[in-house]
């Protein structure tokens, strides 16, 4: 019989046994295909949206970023007088020229001062109806806006709020308050992915966006037959000189495009990031998988190379089968995947995202990867269990059991996971004692991947030993079951060490991550408490500034003993070293802010930084650039001109709050930038007279009831939220992180199935000498328990070790405080205790009701 | 041949009747219509308390079939068993489990015990899974009478297949069930380990006033029974009492015989 031959049948005569890896297969394989879909889906749609959205040629501000979107520090977009529209106008191939006006820098809130803008982090656009959106969009109801009292709505939105025709809505922006009536809806006709955009009438927009008529924010011009969008660019250019930005509709689309995929392109590579680590994990299922069957076949082997099979070919018959698997498993998980990324699609619908299913877009290159990858790695997996496969020798046909273990190999094995448990240890205890954030990282990552994998080498030694505390602590109480339950799980030392390797990993990284997250809370906690010395702090939660208006109602608050404005802008910095930094952020705040937050220097007094023409500098800022006290820096402001201003104190790096932030008086920013080109506020904190904290905190929320895009908060709320951001972040890692632990629960179950069929005959002698089904499944659940707690110890153990190391290096950075958020440890460790009883329950099942009488009588 | 074979009371470690356990019209039969075949058939028979019972017969006879409905491990098609007084026919696995753990052991032909556990943790493993306390008196007892003091913190890989055997004899005893059932027990060792084994079985009998009922198709061992059961065609045919190796290797040539004239 041939190679093939025989693996074909061993393949389909277990393939219940391969079951679960396939399915691990799959999971990862899917992950990977369905992060691809839906990225490449994204892509499509918005590939479609900008390409329907972009007129031929596009002339906007010479300060406009590329893709058109006009935000300003100042509230404002930037803009261009009418004349430019006439000259355009006049260009060779121009059909026709339009002006345009919109902006992103709004909030929109409907009669009730609810915001109506997308929870999702899509924009919300405010614009004149123009040519160019009648043609992407239908009017769905109503009529388009005419007049200062109109506005209309997309129908998404429109739909979202349950706006009708004649409900009122109001326009916030850095000009003020703009209030209209609901005149009708329009509708996308291809796929809006969730930005929610209104229209208001060319005057009205300039009047409500800019402050001013006769202006546009950009030009839309449709070319005349004949001419290419690039003739027409170089035409356009031409009659305008340099002071505009020209643009085809290719290098429009092709901008938004490049933008957003750089979003998508981070969070593509963060998905497929967890799917390696569900891939790794599978790696060990797949191993454990194929090493049992191989142990399960050591005689029929023996008997293939007692009748002259090669080792070659014993060799060869594992990998092809699991070949089968890796090919069997990928393309369940390629189908799953596209499954996987419409699922993903809906969920996204959900929170405001909408992306069509018509646009589902599957690469040819999708299903390859999805295929390459689940066979590679299923046949790498399989290839140490196919070699010991080879080495069975033809005596182990006559033999009764399996291959005695190898013990030169144990204390091999023992020696390498131990050396590099020992080099990871030292890398680590490197990056925490390292003085530089980029070499202790190294360090760090370095330490990382050693621990880890000295974790696993040594994991079936450490298995011995955990396991025996385990069953003094747990299975004891259990009697016999227990005891016989703690014998099973240490009699194959190497499959339970896989097997709790594998939810190792995925546990570790959690631990890790919540050390750090709790680290990082606290830290900012105990900083805010010694450092904050204001009581409330007004800011928008998606960074955007606040409005004059919005800054005149907190001043108006009562109770209020000071109010302090922060600002934040660009400016291009010339140090003493004669180095220009271009683009550094600096920060202008009023004298309070020195009060408000107590940094600390390591020269000079914070106070003096508010000084006319000075500044501060951070540490290693100073170290960088050997700036000392009194050190003058050019400091060339965006949209101002360039200001000596001496350096009159160095804060300490080692903070949380305002990390890198070098600072400067509003005042002095105001000598050199001009008034329209100020930016807005970025924060507010604002400090009650003492004694009244309660009532000047009622009254600034309710000062600033009129704008909800701004959020008042006292260090309490502060703090929550603080904690409340990090938790998010935390828990979106763990869902993710999640399917790394679901391959491993698959592997115990799996662990767990194959022991079962390996253990029929103990079990029919157990059962017929008295152990009743109750018990017998209570001593597969008790088994399964302690490989999941040996696998939850290790990598708990793994990841505070790695999270601990990670906070004395952020240390550097001001993570100051480790805080092990024990509840989430002990809640993970009992977790897993649960996960145990989850994978042994149908394990356990068909154990119970195996037929005494056949178990016994199997060979 | 159907008819009960019944028994005077024979020593015995003082039960309430001198019947260890009995059968009445067992029938067990697989399949059904054409493919119907009958294992056991209207089958009668009385086992002796305190008596050392074998059942042979040529394969396919049904004495294995007997023996494990005897035990409670498989169930008939048709009639009652009891045990002592209590019919185990018709009760549910739970009630059969205990009555196993409990009231009987066993003595497979291979692969007794449970590899994980050492050579005294499997002699008193019933009574672990029962939670009771082992009879220590006994129980030191029965290890002296198989003679396994010295290797009682062995593993069963550690052990020989006729030190194995001994240790399963060991557990079987150590509960003191009212019946051992034996399948082949000496039927995977060498005649100087299974003539130990049996030599053991014979003195647990005489000694310890056991009930023992064995299976097996050696006429040697056979010849350490009080009484030899012989089964054909899922029928008792017949029986012989005090056998010796040789009338019992005359015995069953007989009856290839009168297989191939018939």
């Amino acid at each position: 019989m041939s190679v093939m031959k025989t693996s074909m049948r061993n393949f389909f005569a277990h393939k219940g046994r391969m079951a679960l890896s396939a399915i691990g297969v799959m999971l990862s394989v899917a992950f990977v295909c369905g992060t691809l879909v839906f990225t490449d889906t994204m892509g499509t749609t918005f590939d479609k949206l900008f390409a329907a959205t972009a007129s031929d040629v596009t002339v906007s501000a010479k300060d406009a970023s590329d893709t058109g979107e006009t935000q300003a520090d100042n509230g404002k977009p930037p803009v261009m007088p009418a004349s430019v529209l006439d000259k355009v106008g006049g260009a060779e191939g121009v059909k026709s020229a339009e002006g345009t006006v919109f902006s992103t820098s709004v909030t929109v809130v409907d009669a009730d001062k609810d915001s109506l803008s997308p929870t999702s982090g899509a924009p919300t656009i405010v614009g004149n109806w123009n040519a160019n959106d009648a043609r992407t969009m239908k009017i769905a109801s109503g009529n388009a806006p005419r007049g200062p009292d109109q506005i209309m709505v997309d129908a998404d939105t429109a739909d979202k709020h349950g706006l009708k025709l004649g409900d009122e809505i109001g326009v916030i922006t850095a000009v003020g308050t703009h209030k209209a009536e609901v005149s009708g809806t329009a509708e996308f006709q291809v796929t809006n992915p969730g930005a929610a955009i209104f229209y208001l009438d060319t005057a009205t927009a300039q009047k409500t966006l800019v402050g001013e008529t006769g202006v546009y924010t950009n030009v839309n011009i449709t070319a005349a037959a004949g001419f290419t969008d690039a003739q027409v660019k170089k035409n356009i250019a031409a009659e305008l000189g340099g002071a505009y930005k020209v643009q085809t509709a290719k290098e429009v689309a092709d901008a938004n495009a490049k933008d957003v995929g750089e979003f998508m392109g981070v969070m593509k590579y963060a998905m497929l990031g967890f799917a390696g680590i569900a891939f790794l994990v599978g790696i060990f299922l797949i191993i454990n998988t194929f090493s049992m069957l191989v142990a399960q076949r050591t005689r029929e082997i023996g008997l293939m190379r007692a009748i002259g099979s090669s080792r070659g070919q014993v060799n060869r018959s594992v990998l092809v089968e699991a070949l089968l698997l890796g090919v069997f498993g990928s393309v369940l998980g390629v189908g799953a995947g596209v499954g996987l990324a419409i699922g993903l699609m809906k969920l996204m619908g959900a929170t405001g995202m909408n992306l069509s299913t018509d646009d589902l877009t599957v690469a040819w290159t999708t299903p390859g990867v999805g295929l390459l990858l689940g066979v590679v790695v299923t046949v790498l997996a399989a290839y140490v269990p196919a070699r010991r496969a080879g080495k069975v020798s033809p005596m182990a046909a006559l033999r009764d059991s399996g291959a005695p273990l190898d013990v030169k190999a144990g204390v091999v094995r023992a020696a390498i996971g131990l050396l590099l448990t020992g080099a990871g240890g030292y890398c680590l205890y490197l990056a925490s004692a390292a003085d530089k954030a980029s070499e202790g990282s190294m360090w760090l990552g370095g330490g990382v991947v050693l621990s880890l994998i000295g974790f696993v080498v040594i994991g079936p030694l450490l298995a011995g030993a955990v396991v025996r505390v385990l069953g003094a602590l747990v299975l004891r109480i259990f009697g016999p079951v227990g005891r016989m339950a703690e014998r099973n799980a240490l009699r194959n030392p190497r499959r339970t060490g896989a097997t709790g390797a594998a939810l190792m990993i995925g546990l570790a990284l959690v631990a890790c991550l919540s050390v750090v997250g709790s680290s990082m809370v606290a830290s900012a906690t105990q900083q805010l408490d010694k450092t904050v010395g204001t009581d409330f702090i007004i800011q928008n939660d998606r960074g955007e500034p606040l409005t004059p208006q919005a800054v005149e109602a907190a001043k108006s608050a009562r109770g209020i003993e000071r109010i302090t404005e922060y600002k934040w802008t660009r400016a291009d910095f010339t140090t003493p070293d004669g180095e220009t930094l271009e683009k550094t952020a600096i920060t202008a705040a009023d004298p309070g802010y020195a009060t408000d937050l107590a940094t600390e220097t390591v020269a000079g007094k914070l106070t003096d930084a508010y000084k006319p023409d000075s500044m501060s500098v951070h540490e290693e800022f100073a170290k960088d650039h050997g700036i000392e006290l009194g050190s003058k820096i050019a400091v060339a402001f965006q949209g101002g001109t360039t200001a000596q201003l001496t350096v009159r104190a160095i804060t300490s790096s080692e903070v949380v709050i305002d990390q890198g932030a070098m600072y400067t008086a509003i005042d002095t920013m105001a000598k050199y930038v001009p008034a329209d080109k100020m930016p807005l506020d970025q924060l507010l904190f604002a400090s009650a007279k003492e004694g009244q904290e309660a009532a000047a905190y009622k009254s600034l929320k309710d000062a600033l009831h009129d704008y909800p895009q701004y959020k008042v908060r006292d260090q309490t709320d502060y703090k929550e939220a603080l904690k409340g951001q990090i938790d998010q972040l935390l828990n979106m890692i763990y869902g993710l992180l999640a399917l790394a632990i679901i391959v491993a629960v698959l592997g115990v179950v799996n662990t767990l199935a194959l022991s079962v069929v390996e253990r029929t005959r103990e079990i029919g002698l157990m059962r017929a000498i008295g152990l009743s089904r109750r018990q017998l499944r209570r001593m597969i659940r008790l088994e399964s328990v302690v490989i999941a707690l040996f696998g939850a110890l290790l990598g708990l153990g793994l990841g505070m070790g790695w999270g601990a190391t990670a906070q004395q290096l952020l240390a550097l950075e001001g993570l100051n405080v480790l805080d092990i958020p024990w509840p989430t440890i002990t809640g993970v460790f009992l977790g897993s205790a649960f996960v145990g009883l989850f994978a042994a329950l149908v394990p356990a099942f068909r154990a119970g009701r195996m037929n005494v009488l056949n178990a016994i009588a199997t060979e | 041949m159907t008819s009960a074979v019944t028994i005077t009371r024979h020593g015995g470690t003082g039960g309430t009747t001198a019947v260890a356990a009995r059968a009445r019209q067992v029938v067990k039969a697989y399949g059904s219509g054409e493919t119907r075949v009958v294992a056991l058939d209207e089958v009668d028979v009385d086992i002796a308390r305190g008596q050392f019972t074998a059942i042979m017969g040529p394969s396919g006879s049904g004495k294995s079939t007997l023996m494990h409905c005897l035990a409670g491990l498989d169930t008939v098609t048709s009639g009652q068993i009891y045990l002592d007084d209590t019919e185990i026919t018709g009760l549910k696995d739970k009630k059969l489990t205990r009555l196993r753990r409990d009231r009987i052991g066993f003595i497979f032909q291979a692969f007794n015990l449970l590899p994980t556990l050492n050579a005294i943790e499997n002699i008193t493993l019933p009574m672990d899974i029962a939670g009771r306390k082992p009879d220590k008196q006994w129980l030191g007892r029965v290890v002296d009478t198989v003679g396994l003091s010295d290797r009682l913190g062995h593993r069963p890989t550690q052990l020989s297949g006729g030190q194995q055997q001994r240790v399963a004899v060991a557990r079987a005893l150590a509960a003191r069930p009212e019946i051992i059932f034996g399948d082949e027990p000496t039927g995977n060792l060498d005649s100087r380990a299974g003539a130990e084994v049996l030599g053991f079985l014979r003195r647990s009998v005489d000694e310890l006033g056991q009930t023992i009922v064995m299976v097996t198709h050696d006429p040697v061992a056979a010849s350490y029974a009080d009484r030899v059961l012989y089964l054909a065609d899922g029928r008792i045919v017949d029986e012989m009492y005090k056998p010796t190796a040789d009338t019992v290797l005359d015995r069953m040539k007989d009856f290839d015989a009168r297989g191939r004239t018939s």
